[in-house]
């Protein structure tokens, strides 16, 4: 499981950008919505994934915005243009990745000795 | 209790990060909260459960260090001294700037001046845990934005001709004030 967890955080960026493509959310909301999608092998740590939507948001990829629910202030998250640009690029340079590893990974019968 | 609990914790995040870093981490406990007590919790499993989730407070505060822009803006300003330091030395040595009647002590402050604008920038550029520290990066921005003000004034006084060399120089500086400029404001508002 811990290697999963080191493996999702290096497509973590990705992954937080394509949870918003749907529509802006909240920290919270990100968070279930990636456990939702990936079950209990998304369970990644609530505070790595704070401080990387500020991380995306800094490198102009989000935008964040302050709103008061239920008297509560709240952050929220949307992807901008070029966000939305780097999805594209990362999506399609993961299905590239995917499908040649796929293909090497491919079972065949062993040569006999 | 359970709202002692996640106020001791917030508390403890306020001391370590900006209020409204740490207004986000409220609203975000206050959810996980609710979120476990609609599945039938108690109040005080909720808090610990929702606490647990987010993790230590140091480990928290350190993440958000890490990705401060307050280090970066320290980083990049950091990064370009070569670049533009270079270009001065060149243009210094070429225009034979030892020959200037400028004060001796004139020479060692802006040095002095120059050295403890590094050390505030690196200061700010290698914090690891104290988000206070990466604050630094707006001091030393500001150091570096008179720095350059100080250099291109002198020289352009002093010097009796702007050679091509010069004006690369100029150009240079010129470069890093508007990166500074664009940085620190980044940097203030979080």
């Amino acid at each position: 499981m811990k290697a999963e967890a080191q493996l999702l955080k290096g497509h973590l960026d990705t992954l937080l950008l394509a949870t918003l493509e749907a529509g802006p959310l909240h920290g919270y909301a990100v968070m279930e919505a990636l456990r939702q999608a990936g079950g209990s092998r998304f369970d990644l740590p609530t505070g790595t994934i704070y401080p990387a939507l500020r991380r995306l948001e800094a490198a102009g990829l989000l935008d964040g915005n302050w709103s008061v629910v239920g008297g509560r202030k709240r952050r929220t998250y949307a992807l901008t243009a070029a966000g939305c640009h780097k999805l594209s690029g990362d999506r399609a340079a993961w299905r590239d990745f995917a499908t040649t590893v796929t293909s090497i990974l491919q079972a065949r019968p062993c040569p006999a000795t | 209790m359970s709202s002692d609990l996640t106020r001791a914790y917030l508390a403890d995040l306020r001391r370590r990060l900006p209020a409204d870093i740490t207004e986000e981490i409220a609203d975000g406990l206050a959810t996980g909260c609710e979120y476990r007590l609609a599945m039938g919790q108690g109040e005080d499993d909720a808090a610990r459960a929702a606490i647990a989730e987010f993790g230590d407070p140091g480990r928290l505060a350190a993440e958000f260090t890490r990705v401060a822009p307050g280090r970066r803006a320290a980083r990049i300003l950091l990064a370009s001294g070569p670049a533009v330091g270079a270009c001065w030395g060149a243009a210094l040595i070429a225009a034979g700037a030892w020959t200037w009647p400028v004060p001796h002590l004139a020479r060692l402050a802006f040095g002095a001046v120059l050295l403890l604008t590094v050390l505030v920038l690196a200061g700010a550029a290698t914090s690891r845990d104290s988000y206070r520290r990466t604050r630094l990066a707006v001091p030393g921005g500001i150091a570096v934005v008179m720095l350059d003000l100080t250099m291109m004034t002198a020289v352009l006084s002093a010097a009796p001709a702007v050679t091509w060399v010069l004006t690369i120089a100029i150009t240079a500086s010129l470069t890093r004030i508007g990166l500074a400029a664009k940085l620190i404001p980044r940097v203030l508002a979080h």
